[in-house]
This record gives structure tokens, sequence and C-alpha cells, in this order.
């Protein structure tokens, strides 16, 4: 029987198979799943904002983008996976609402997080294997450790494995 | 910076204050409209933690419709004007059977449908916020209306973004609007108003509170 953790808000959570790791509805926030296939090990964060630069204190590693990555990644090698091995999943970034006219650089807080996490993936060295982001809808997404699927569930477009 | 955490309860009646002065302007605006009567809630003032806004709120995954406006001045702040889906149908139903009588056709495209909720939406928020401004002597500018459809949390993260940069709590006014629909339903939607953090600083010392 797998164990199912939901992953909230600015969360991350490193587990060892079999897991199913879920987070419900991200709008502009970033599901993004690292996982080692070998050592059976996965990790998914929750993660609501580009950079940790502007912030006063980082009260949650998975709040952020380039702190999310670095900390599932440590975390999951003190449970004995390998770097070299790890790939990476991402679903989400999505702007919900479009304010024509408007000054709304905070609107797009989406793109920048998928911007921002890709980013830090490249420059970790970890390989992204496949992604669903942007749009203007929210996504429910579940991984699960038996296949190392990623499933992203869209409103009005149904389901996919990625 | 305000620190959030350490609100203390006068202030927050004076802010619960200024919800009820822009709710009862929103209600009689709605009113009007809708030649209707309208109840409302006494409003709320909370400090949330934005990790948890959307179980305050109700089931993360619930399928709701929202119009959003950002109002742009020295009192910045993000409306939002939240309904179930049903009731929003419902709302849209009133409005346009207003318009168009018997003679309302039966498929509108979604388009038209989200163009009057907007509307809707729009007027209540409006009023909401000409209140306060009229109150605190404020000038704003507000943005046109936007409109979606989509899981609670998914929509909330807009806010939840806005504040994260800033530290981990968000304070809240909250209050809801309630009237009968047209065959006796009742329908309801929820006001929220977020205001940003350096407003909330302005408009505490306009209320002299701080």
């Amino acid at each position: 029987m797998e164990n199912s953790y939901n992953v909230g808000m600015a969360d991350m959570v490193v587990v060892s198979a079999p897991a199913k790791l879920i987070t419900l509805g991200l709008g502009s926030c970033i599901g993004l799943v690292i996982f080692d296939s070998v050592a059976k090990i996965a990790g998914m964060a929750h993660i609501m904002l580009p950079d940790s630069r502007g912030a006063k204190k980082v009260e949650k590693l998975g709040k952020f983008a380039d702190t999310a990555v670095p900390a599932i990644v440590d975390e999951m090698i003190k449970k004995g996976a390998s770097k070299s091995r790890m790939k990476a999943k991402i679903a989400g970034g999505a702007q919900m609402f479009a304010l024509p006219g408007t000054q709304t650089d905070f609107l797009a807080v989406g793109a920048r997080n998928v911007k921002e996490t890709t980013e830090m993936l490249t420059k970790m060295g970890i390989a992204l294997v496949a992604s669903d982001t942007g749009g203007n809808k929210g996504r429910t997404v579940e991984f699960s450790t038996t296949n190392w699927m990623l499933t992203v569930k869209t409103l009005g477009k149904g389901k996919s494995e990625i | 910076m305000l620190d959030l955490s350490s609100f203390n309860n006068l202030q927050l009646d004076a802010i619960r204050e200024v919800g009820n002065i822009g709710t009862g302007n929103a209600a009689t605006a709605l009113s009007k409209l809708l030649s209707r009567m309208i109840e409302m809630d006494v409003p709320k003032a909370e400090l949330i933690s934005i990790y948890e806004l959307a179980e305050h709120y109700g089931d993360p995954t619930e399928i709701i419709a929202a119009v959003f406006v950002r109002s742009l001045g020295d009192f910045a702040c993000s409306l939002i004007f939240i309904q179930s889906e049903e009731d929003a149908g419902l709302l849209v139903d009133l409005l346009l059977r207003q318009q168009f009588g018997d003679s309302l056709p039966p498929d509108l495209p979604q388009e038209m449908l989200d163009s009057a909720l907007s509307e809707v939406g729009n007027i209540i928020l409006s009023s909401f916020l000409n209140a306060i401004n009229l109150l605190i002597g404020t000038r704003h500018q507000i943005s046109v209306p936007g409109v979606a459809h989509d899981m609670l949390a998914a929509i909330l993260d807009v806010v939840a973004s806005i504040f994260g940069q800033m530290g981990e709590m968000a304070l809240f006014v909250n209050t809801e609007l309630k009237l009968d629909g047209a065959d006796g339903k009742a329908i309801s939607g929820k006001i929220v108003m977020l205001p940003d953090p350096d407003a909330l600083e302005l408009l505490l010392r306009k209320l002299q509170v701080l």
C-alpha cells in the first residue's frame, strides 16, 4: 500500500518508494518533482515564488524556486539518492487572471516561477524530463513512485500523464 | 514596515469597520442594479497564514467563480468577489433576465456570461472601494476586472504570492452578500479585500489607530 503525502503550499516532502505525492490546486505555484528511480527516492515541493532575494527571511525552503531545488536535492542525497541519476518534472505556473491595460507584473508570477525553477535545475545539473506549465487554468498533480509518472489534472482538459 | 503579527484588536476592529462601510455601499449598488433586497453579513478582518488560505475559505479543489480587480493609488489593494459556480450562474441569470426579459436566448456563449459576471463583480467591488477611498480621502484607479472559473486554491495563489514576498501572514477583510434569485433560490457571494502591506499602514494611520 502506498502512503499518500499532501504537499501544502511552500512545503517540501522527500520520501522513499512506495509513495504518492500530491499537490492540490496549483495556480501560479509550481509542483516540482525530483526523483531517483534506482535508489527509489522522490521529493516534491509546492513552490510559490521565484526567488528569495527580496525576502527578509526564508521560513520554508519549499517556498522559493531558488531554495526549494537545492533543498530537495540535499534531502534526497541524505536518504541515499545519487545526484547524477536525478530527474525532474514540473507542472503549474499558470496565470489565473488577465487584466488588460493594467501594470500586472504580479499576475505573471507563474511564468517567473517556471523560468527560475527550470534555471535552478539546469544550474544543479538535473535533467528536466517533462513539464506542463503556463496557460490560465489551475492544476492538481499526483506523482506515483510505482511508475515515476506525474498525473496532471486540469479543469476542462482532463487528466494527462507526463 | 508594518508587522502583521503585532496587530491589536483595536486595529482589527477599525479595519472591520472600514469593511462594513465598503460592504454597505456595495450592497446598495447591487440592490439598485437588480432592484432587489440585499442582505449583508457583518464583515470580518482576519490575519491568515498565506500557507492555509484555501483551507480557510473551504475545499481547496472546489471549483469557484471569481472576479478580481486591482486598485492602484495610495490605498493599493486586491479585491476578489468569490461565488460557487452555481450561485454565479444564478446571479448572471438574474441580471440578464432583467435586461432581456423572457426573450433571453437559452444558450448564451460562455464569454457573454463571463462578461455579465465581470460587470456585476466590478460594480460590487468598485462600490466597496469607492466608499473606503471616500472615507480615508485617498484617490484610486481601479483595473478592469478579470474573471476565472477554477479551483479555490489556484485562484487564491494570486494573493498568496503578493503577500508571500513580504512574509507569511495576510490581512483579509471578508464579507458576504445574499439575495434571492429569479426563482427564489438564495444567491450568495463573498467580497474579499486584501490591502497591500504598505496600504495597510496608511489605512491605520488615517483611522488614527497607528
